[in-house]
């Protein structure tokens, strides 16, 4: 039995780099012109986030996070060109509001849970198990005693799937989805509803 | 690499997210800063399970939880979105004023 | 010499080495293809067709995203090396076998879909971008299958670990044990290695796609870095459905070199054989053929080990 986690130099520089850049690549999604941009940082987000947990010793949830995540931000970024003005970011423009409360809110948010990280003394018992044997546990646990759990979020994924065909169905009881929508305004601060600026 | 360190790095994802969310007009990007908190707490829990609980699977699972509520929040996002666009022609909150059908 | 020292040589000597192979693979069918007799002049000619990318003069469009455009090679080269990281030679013998090799095999290919699209998309070219989405279009509805079948090989070992997977196909290799593992997997592979029947998004038609606005070194790295994930895709493929190091006489890493080539001979083969596929076609093919064969491939190697 070997601590988990390594206490050596080279994880401690790689965790300060992974740490530092995801939290960079997380800010960078919302500084960017470009929606595709945006995805791309975001998802260099996960990746750091997944690399820190390989180092946490939980290698398969690091690995299916880049997994999920790379198909995840592929679909995000078509969705980014598909209902975008500017997709790719050929303008420099700011779509943003409320921006100094925002700001506020990130900043106490983060205060409030690195302090509650800091200052709460968290029982000091770190997982003492092979690398190797850290997942043969997970699936043992998944299908064992938190099969519950395990089937529920499986149903969960299930009933997520018919829920979201059924609301993006363009044919439905009452006839086709998109029937007496309206274009854009041209006008930002035109009620949609009237159809100003509707070609 | 400590718990410390490793909580604080999954605060200022939170954060990060938390401005994200609540500063974007257009859906997609709410839907990163929505992510971008739902990551900061699969880190922070990953982070307690390796540091705190002596190893337990039961930490690992709630990573897995996680990762499904990642999952579903996407999934619905995108399908609601889809069906405001055709609704309402709209992409970003401002153009939504009015949520009733 | 340290083992994390001698690690990145010998994966760069491997790609380079497989990349070289499956050029000249493909000159040899092409010329068998075409019934002309295969001459070394025909070993040549990739290395002539290199060299004529190579002394292009970069071109480039109007307001591209020179970052990402840089990127896209620079990291399709990195998951080709990846994906070669995982190949056992020999019994414990592997750059990085790690407990979940599979797991990271499935991620980084996966994750080809993004410098893919990204070099499709940072041009700022119509044609280009719209390459990158044939991209996504095949690689999103290709990957569920991949996984799965990829999953079902590593039911009998118990194990995520790549060598853990070819020492329990010592006795029966998985390419019989689960007998729809493998055409399900040479399917899906020209999809996310956009190569042969599936190069949609280079396609003729769209002038190019992908690689319509690239040229010069980054086009020729492009090419390579492709290449090099068709080969880390047949090496992971004969280890996981060829059953490895097995076989008689050779050597263990003889044979693992040995069924990388064949995988590579018949995906290099189906480029010169089979029509390409229509996208809209494909994606069907995808989600209504690919994805249940997969499933029952899933549920039968369940069955199979009750």
């Amino acid at each position: 039995m070997v601590v988990a986690v390594s206490t050596s130099w080279v994880v401690d520089m790689a965790f300060a780099v992974f740490g530092m850049a995801a939290v960079l690549t997380g800010y960078r999604v919302f500084r960017t012109d470009s929606m595709v941009r945006a995805s791309f940082w975001l998802l260099a987000s996960f990746v750091n986030v997944g690399l820190i947990l390989v180092l946490l010793n939980a290698r398969f949830l690091g690995f299916s996070v880049v997994l999920m995540m790379a198909g995840e931000m592929s679909v995000m970024a078509i969705f980014m060109v598909m209902l975008m003005m500017n997709p790719a970011g050929l303008n420099p423009m700011t779509m943003v509001h409320q921006h100094r409360t925002s700001l506020a809110a990130g900043l106490l948010a983060f205060l409030a849970l690195a302090s509650v990280g800091v200052l709460v003394d968290f029982p000091d018992d770190p997982a003492r198990v092979e690398p190797a044997t850290v997942t043969a546990e997970l699936g043992a646990e998944e299908l064992g005693d938190s099969m519950l759990v395990f089937q529920t979020a499986g149903a969960t994924l299930l009933a997520t799937m018919i829920g979201s065909i059924a609301v993006t169905s363009r044919r439905g009881r009452y006839g086709d989805a998109e029937q007496g929508s309206v274009p854009p305004p041209l006008r930002p601060e035109a009620d949609p509803a009237d159809g100003e600026g509707a070609a | 690499m400590t718990l410390e360190t490793v909580l604080v790095v999954a605060a200022a994802l939170v954060g990060v997210g938390v401005y994200g969310a609540l500063s974007q007009q257009s859906f997609v990007m709410i839907m990163m800063g929505i992510e971008l908190i739902i990551n900061g707490a699969l880190l922070a829990g990953v982070g307690l399970w390796a540091y705190s609980t002596g190893g337990s699977p039961k930490g690992q699972m709630l990573g897995v939880v996680i990762l499904t509520v990642m999952a579903v929040e996407a999934a619905l996002g995108f399908a609601v979105m889809t069906n405001i666009y055709r609704v309402r022609k709209a992409d970003i909150t401002e153009k939504t004023k009015r949520l009733r059908g | 010499m340290p083992a994390w020292l001698a690690a990145p040589p010998t994966v760069a000597f491997a790609l380079a080495a497989g990349v070289v192979v499956a050029a000249c693979l493909d000159a040899a069918v092409g010329d068998v293809v075409a019934h002309r007799v295969p001459r070394w002049s025909s070993v040549v000619r990739p290395w002539r067709q290199a060299a004529v990318v190579a002394l292009q003069r970069r071109t480039s469009s109007e307001r591209p995203d020179r970052q990402a455009w840089a990127l896209a090679p620079a990291l399709l080269l990195g998951l080709a090396a990846v994906m070669l990281t995982v190949v056992p030679l020999a019994p414990g013998v592997a750059v990085a076998d790690v407990p979940h090799g599979i797991v990271l095999y499935g991620a980084a290919a996966a994750t080809v879909l993004i410098p893919a699209f990204l070099q499709g998309w940072s041009p700022n070219s119509a044609l280009a971008m719209i390459g990158g989405y044939r991209m996504f279009a095949q690689g999103l509805s290709s990957m569920i299958p991949f996984a799965l079948v990829l999953i079902a090989a590593a039911l009998p070992a118990q194990s995520l670990a790549v060598g853990e997977i070819v020492a329990s196909q010592q006795g029966l290799w998985n390419v019989v044990r689960t007998p729809l593992g493998l055409p399900v997997y040479l399917a899906t592979v020209p999809a996310l290695a956009f190569w042969g029947p599936l190069a949609t998004p280079a396609g003729r038609d769209l002038a190019g796609g992908i690689d319509l606005e690239a040229a010069g070194a980054q086009l020729l790295t492009w090419r390579v870095a492709q290449a090099g994930v068709l080969v880390g895709m047949s090496a992971v493929g004969a280890s996981v459905f060829l059953g490895g190091w097995a076989g008689p006489l050779l050597p263990g890493p003889v044979w693992v070199v040995l069924k990388t080539v064949a995988l590579l001979a018949a995906l290099v083969a189906m480029s010169h054989l089979v029509a390409r596929v229509r996208i809209e076609r494909f994606v069907v093919l995808a989600w209504v053929g690919l994805l249940p064969l997969a499933l029952l491939d899933v549920f039968l190697t369940g069955w199979w080990l009750l």
